[in-house]
This record gives structure tokens, C-alpha cells and sequence, in this order.
């Protein structure tokens, strides 16, 4: 038999909590035999729905918390006001060995803070940086995976030279074992492909990442590269990358409100859109995010995945499946070897110094 | 070896003829019942085989082909079901086999009980080449006009005050499980058992043989406890309106877990059904516990009967029950463990079942066809 997995999942967390991250935690029990699930949550209300489910009972079991975070309520305030919530009593039994990994489709902000507040960041990690998945037009490793990682979105809102590498070094990591992707190309989100553009934490970051073998570092990026999947990890400060991922999200909804429009306005513009359907369903199939379950907290010495707020069964299913491969492919230890790599090899020679001055933006 | 007489002899090569008949499957293998003069058992326990104590795959013309041609030793018996069998049958109770696996397979069968030190009293299996020599092709697939009389019959021959039976979820053990249990308490009379099994579509004479069956039946609430491996993982709930004394169990340490709180097994006996099961591989520790929540959470077996099985599993780990296993931590940490697990469901009420509304079989024999047409219809297994 290979290594129990103890996967925690937050099961109030989310738009569609409980009865949709149960429904997905019960799918994700049949379809692996090396996992244990763990739902923190109101053990009375998650009693009564497991039943209704297929699942193995050998393999689910219900971890009592009496209060839960809503979607909507400040991280920290929240956090202080409800210390028996179920985002933070699943983190604490990760922190105390009692699970694994942690899976939580709630408030992103308290679940990044209950991690941060009670897990160790990995050896030679400064920072911990929070992924999310793009689709994009070029498809990458054994699975042809039509998403990129862009990170960090959210974790933190600066980032220095030597945290984006570290953020290299994870996002490298977790393509190579999610994406099945052996070489994952690595890219610096800055204003200009070349070496010298951009703030200094990034000039300098790309000074640093040349050098590297463990990474196949591309250079620089620009924005409009995202979509196009030029790169397959994208490294960026998490104010950037929140803004980015925003804007990014919004352009998607404006082209639906605008296909809307034209299917309202002009006969003609119907049709047109009618002969695309299959097409365009097509499209959806390959760039549906619930097929990729979530988006990963990486630098702790645990994983953690952040289903998207909507997640429905089968997304958060698929967020267990992505912890779960994680674990199985040790993506922590490798991170922690990686850096402890790049760490020993830094200190055998002069460091740059970071504060370099990159040229002008729009330049 | 000693030199067989010449009686012997000729006994033998008469009764030749029946054993080939039954081999081949021409010939029913009728139960003997008890001895003459024999005391009438405490306890029946009543086994399928198939996807309750063997571990099979019959979805598809492949798994049927790969069922007929596998020997013995390949076949896998469920964790923890052969230690159960094993002490229930140690215990004295009686072990009646009924399964739908063709009367052909009944020297492999027979020769896989055996390899597992399995014992029984009787060993029903079902005439299909019989049904198809007689165009009977309804039967082939017909499990309550096969099962019902089967067991009727073994009742007749040998009437325990209680009776326990082991199931599963592929097929309509639920049903005919329960149809069995209040027919022999006297609940279904025989106007409805006919109804029942005409919606079952039995052909006449079988229906009128059940039906004597039935009227010849002695009547005592027997059946306490009916158990169906959830082998396909079914949604338990869907066996909820059958009452509490149908529980179904996702593996045999729940079993062994209801029948301790039923007072048929003791705490060593269940700790011989977790270690087969741990001997497996594939359970840990982690699964035998999280087990003992979830029967908890679903009002199978109270958090009291829980700590008493621990504290009782302590004593038996005392005394020796757990000797030479290296393998495992020591108890106190094995027990803190499984209070862990039954402490995490914090404060909640257990599942309490309602007052329960006599079967209309008739009713659950239309559902199970629709059922299995649907799941023919969708390619499921």
C-alpha cells in the first residue's frame, strides 16, 4: 500500500458550502485509495449529508467546527472574532501533523492568513506566494494543459529580487508535477522583454535566474504574453499579479457581455454566433477551471489549494486530486531542495545587490 | 492409507452419477438440513458470495469469462470477512452459503473456503444451466424467486432462534433479505408474497413452490440483523427505509463493530477482524477508525458501545490478542487514536431512525427493475 494521504478540506468554505465541497470530497474518496479526507465543519450538518452520497466510508471522515468565515468578512477581523472557524481549526490540524494538506474554496484572504499564521515556511522560502491558473492559446506538458501559473496573486503585496526567484523556483516546482511538465518555461512579468527593464526586484531577479540551471528561465515577459502562453510560470509581485489576474478576469467577462449583445442585436450577429457555438463550447470545455480544481499557497512546508470561491463537486474534487498529487510527488520537498541549490550556490559567489535601476516603463 | 471395502466401494460408484449430474449442474444439490435427533442451532448466519465475501467483477463478459476460469487461489475474499466467518463459525453458530454463482463453479468455490479455513454448513448455488436447458431465461438473472425459496428451505431444515444475514449492494439482497425476514416473523402474508412475486415475474411454478414454502415456514422474529457491503460504495442512505436492523457497512470491521454491539462478538474477536484487515494492506489504522465514526455518525453503533469496545479491546490486547505484532504501535496509542476520531465529532446527536412503516415490496421490486434497467440503459455496472 503507497503512504496514507491526509487530505483537510475546509467544507464550509465556499459559495456552495457545504453540500458541493461534500459532494466533491465524497467523489475524490472513491477515486483515491491513498487519501484520507478530513471535512472540518458542523459535524451535525456534514453527518447529514454524507449519507446521501456515494463515498467511502473508510476513507471520509468529519472533523467538528462550530462556526465558519463567510465569503465576505474581513480576513483578520474575522480570524479573531472566530477561532473555532472552520478555515482555522483545518489549518491547525495540518500545523499540528494531524492532516497533510489543506483544500478551502472560502474567503481567500482568511484562508492565506490562517496558513501564514500557523504553518513554517520552507527552508530558504522568504515568502509564501499565492498561484492562480490562466488559460492560454499554446498547451504545455504530458497532459497538454491549456493553463499557465501566474504567481504570486495575492500573498503579499511587494516582492524582493531574491522572493521572486523564490517564486520562480515554487511556480517551477508545481508545473513540473500538476502540468506533468518536464521543463516548464519560466517567465519575469515585467514591461519589456529585455534584461534591463522593469524595477530593480525585477532586473535583479533576472540577473539571478539567468544564472540558474535548475530553471529554464525564458527572460522577461509582457503582459499581452500572458494569454498568448508564452510562458507556463509566470513570476510577478503579488500586487502586480492581483491586478493582473483582475484585469485579466474582467477582459474574459466583457467579451461574454459583448458575444451577449451581439446575440440580442442583429439577426445576422446570431447566426454568426449560433455557426461558432460548437466552437466556442469547445473552447469552454478547454479552458473550464473547474477541471483544474484550484490554485496553490506554495512555500509552506505544507501544500495548500485555493478552489475558486464558486467551486462546484467536481471542481473541489479536482482541488483534492491537485493535494493529493502533491503530496505523492513530494512538490515541498523539491521546493525545499531546489532553493536549498540555489541558496548554496549563491553563497559561493558575490551576490548582486538588487537595487539595480531599470529603465523607464513604456520605454 | 487405509484400504477402502468393497462397500465403500460400490457406495461411491453409485452415487457417481448425482455427483457428475450436480458438477455439470443437471441435478440440484438440495441442503441436508440437520441430523436426526440434532438440537436446532442458536444462531444462522446466511451468506452471499459473491461481491459480499469474494471480491468479484461479473459487469461485463470479460469478468465472467476471467470468474469462470480463475482457480482457488486467485480469488480474494474481502479484509476481514474470512476472520469474521472464522469466528462465527468458532463460536458454534451455523453458516449457510446462498449464492447466485452457477452450480459449475462449486469445486472452486468449495476449494476457495477451504483455502481460507472458511467452514460452513450449507452451500446453495444456483442451477443456471438447469434454467437454460429449460428455456427459463427470466430465471437467469432472477434473484428473489432463486434466493427467497432457497432460504426458506434451509429454514425448514434447520430452524435457528436468530438469524444474521450478509449481503450487498449489486443486486436485491435488501429486498429479499428483508421479504425473508418478516415473511419467517409472520408480517408478510401470503397474499402479498404472492403479489411480490409476481411483480418479480417468477414463473408459476416456482411462485406456487414458495409459496408452500412459505406456509411450511416456522414462524419466529429471527432475522435481528441484516448487513449489505456496500461494494459498489451506494449511497447509504438509500437503505435507510428499511429500518435500523439493515446496516450497511463499507467494510467487515463496521460488521464486526454492530455484531460486538449486538453482544454476538467479543472485543478479541473484532481485534482478529482489524488485524486481517490491516494484514491486507489495504487498510491502516487511520481507516479502522475513521470506520468506528462513521457508523457512529449514521446511529449504527452508540459512542458508549465505542469506548466499551476500546476499553475491552485493552484488556483482550492484555491478554495476548495482539502478541508477536511488532507491526503495530503500542494499544494505548491505537486506542487514544480511535477516541481521537469519535472526540471529533464534537457534540452532535446521533442519527435516530424513525418509526418504521411496513415494506411494500411490491413497490421496491418495480424500483429495483427501473434501477437496473436505467443503469443498463447508462453503461453502468
Amino acid at each position: 500500500m503507497t503512504a496514507m494521504h491526509r487530505i483537510v478540506v475546509d467544507a464550509m468554505g465556499g459559495d456552495h458550502a457545504p453540500d458541493e465541497i461534500v459532494q466533491g470530497a465524497a467523489e475524490a474518496s472513491l477515486a483515491l485509495t491513498s487519501a484520507e479526507i478530513i471535512l472540518v465543519g458542523d459535524a451535525a450538518v456534514l453527518g447529514r449529508l454524507l449519507p446521501n452520497l456515494r463515498h467511502d466510508g473508510a476513507r471520509v471522515r468529519v472533523h467538528h467546527a462550530p462556526t465558519f468565515i463567510e465569503m465576505d468578512e474581513k480576513p483578520a477581523e474575522a480570524l479573531a472574532a472566530k477561532p473555532d472557524a472552520s478555515i482555522a481549526i483545518a489549518a491547525d490540524l495540518v500545523a499540528r501533523g494531524d492532516g497533510d494538506a489543506l483544500v478551502s474554496a472560502g474567503n481567500t484572504g482568511a484562508s492565506v492568513l490562517a496558513c501564514a499564521r500557523r504553518w513554517t515556511l520552507l527552508q530558504g522560502v522568504r515568502r509564501a506566494a499565492l498561484a492562480a491558473v490562466y488559460p492560454t492559446e499554446l498547451r504545455r506538458g504530458e497532459k497538454d494543459d491549456p493553463f499557465s501559473l501566474i504567481l504570486d496573486v495575492g500573498a503579499t503585496i511587494d516582492a524582493t529580487a531574491d522572493d521572486l526567484v523564490g517564486f520562480a523556483v515554487m511556480g517551477s516546482a508545481y508545473a513540473k508535477l500538476v502540468s506533468q511538465n518536464r521543463r516548464p518555461r519560466v517567465a519575469l512579468l515585467s514591461n519589456g522583454t529585455e534584461a534591463g527593464k522593469g524595477p530593480p526586484s525585477v532586473v535583479a531577479a533576472h540577473a539571478a535566474l539567468v544564472e540558474t540551471t535548475e530553471l529554464n528561465f525564458i527572460g522577461n515577459i509582457e503582459g499581452l504574453d500572458i494569454p498568448r502562453g508564452v510562458a507556463d510560470v509566470v513570476v510577478t509581485s503579488g500586487f502586480v499579479g492581483n491586478v493582473v489576474l483582475k484585469m485579466l478576469e474582467g477582459v474574459s467577462e466583457t467579451v461574454v457581455r459583448l458575444a451577449r449583445y451581439a446575440h440580442k442585436e442583429r439577426l445576422a450577429w446570431r447566426l454568426g454566433l449560433i455557426a461558432l457555438s460548437s466552437a466556442i463550447d469547445q473552447l469552454k470545455s478547454i479552458t473550464d477551471w473547474q477541471q483544474y480544481g484550484g490554485a496553490p499557497l506554495l512555500g509552506f512546508t505544507h501544500p495548500f489549494i485555493k478552489a475558486h470561491g464558486r467551486s462546484n463537486a467536481r471542481a473541489v474534487a479536482n482541488a483534492i486530486k491537485v493535494a493529493h498529487k502533491a503530496l505523492a510527488g513530494n512538490l515541498c520537498g523539491n521546493i525545499a531542495r531546489t532553493m536549498a541549490e540555489l541558496d548554496e550556490r549563491a553563497a559561493r559567489r558575490p551576490r548582486s545587490t538588487g537595487d539595480t535601476t531599470g529603465e523607464p516603463a513604456g520605454s | 492409507m487405509k484400504p477402502r471395502s468393497l462397500l465403500g466401494r460400490l457406495t461411491t460408484l453409485a452415487s457417481l452419477p448425482g455427483r457428475i449430474g450436480q458438477r455439470i449442474g443437471l441435478f440440484d444439490h438440495t441442503p441436508d438440513g440437520l441430523p436426526p435427533g440434532a438440537a436446532p442451532p442458536r444462531h444462522t448466519f446466511r451468506w452471499d458470495l459473491d461481491k459480499t465475501y469474494l471480491r468479484t467483477e461479473f459487469d461485463s463478459l470479460a469478468d465472467l469469462a476471467k470468474n469462470a476460469i480463475e482457480n482457488a487461489a486467485d480469488k480474494q475474499a474481502y479484509p476481514g470477512a474470512t476472520a469474521l466467518l472464522r469466528a462465527l463459525r468458532q463460536d458454534g453458530h451455523r453458516i449457510c452459503i446462498v449464492s447466485g454463482s452457477p452450480t459449475q463453479m462449486r469445486q472452486v468455490l468449495a476449494a476457495k473456503l477451504a483455502l481460507d479455513g472458511v467452514d460452513y454448513d450449507e452451500f446453495v448455488l444456483k442451477n443456471n444451466l438447469k434454467n437454460l436447458l429449460r428455456g427459463r431465461f427470466r430465471s437467469l438473472r432472477a434473484q428473489i424467486p432463486y434466493k427467497l425459496p432457497a432460504m426458506l428451505q434451509s429454514r425448514i431444515g434447520a430452524a435457528a432462534d436468530a438469524e444474521t444475514l450478509f449481503g450487498d449492494d449489486a443486486e436485491a439482497d435488501a429486498i429479499i433479505y428483508c421479504l425473508y425476514a418478516d415473511l419467517v416473523a409472520g408480517r408478510v402474508s401470503l397474499q402479498d408474497l404472492e403479489r411480490v412475486l409476481v411483480a418479480s415475474r417468477a414463473y408459476d411454478d416456482d411462485a406456487l413452490r414458495i409459496l408452500d414454502l412459505a406456509r411450511r415456514v416456522p414462524r419466529h422474529d429471527a432475522v435481528n440483523r441484516l448487513f449489505i457491503h456496500l461494494d459498489r460504495r451506494s449511497a447509504p442512505v438509500g437503505f435507510r427505509h428499511y429500518g435500523p436492523r439493515l446496516v450497511p457497512v463499507f467494510n467487515y470491521f463496521q460488521a464486526a463493530l454492530v455484531l460486538y454491539s449486538d453482544r454476538v462478538l467479543s472485543a478479541r474477536q473484532v481485534i482478529f477482524v482489524a488485524l486481517e484487515m490491516l494484514d491486507s494492506k489495504q487498510f491502516e489504522l487511520g481507516h479502522l477508525a475513521t470506520s468506528v465514526q462513521d457508523v457512529i455518525r449514521r446511529g449504527r453503533v452508540t459512542r458508549e458501545t465505542a469506548l466499551q469496545l476500546t476499553a475491552e479491546a485493552h484488556d483482550a490486547a492484555r491478554s495476548g490478542a495482539l502478541s508477536g505484532r511488532s507491526d503495530l504501535p503500542p494499544f494505548e496509542q491505537i486506542a487514544e487514536a480511535f477516541r481521537a476520531r469519535v472526540r471529533e465529532l464534537g457534540p452532535i446527536d446521533p442519527y435516530r431512525f424513525e418509526a418504521m412503516a411496513p415494506l411494500d415490496y411490491v413497490r421496491l421490486v418495480d424500483e429495483e427493475h427501473e434501477h437496473r434497467r436505467v443503469r443498463r440503459r447508462r453503461g453502468d455496472p
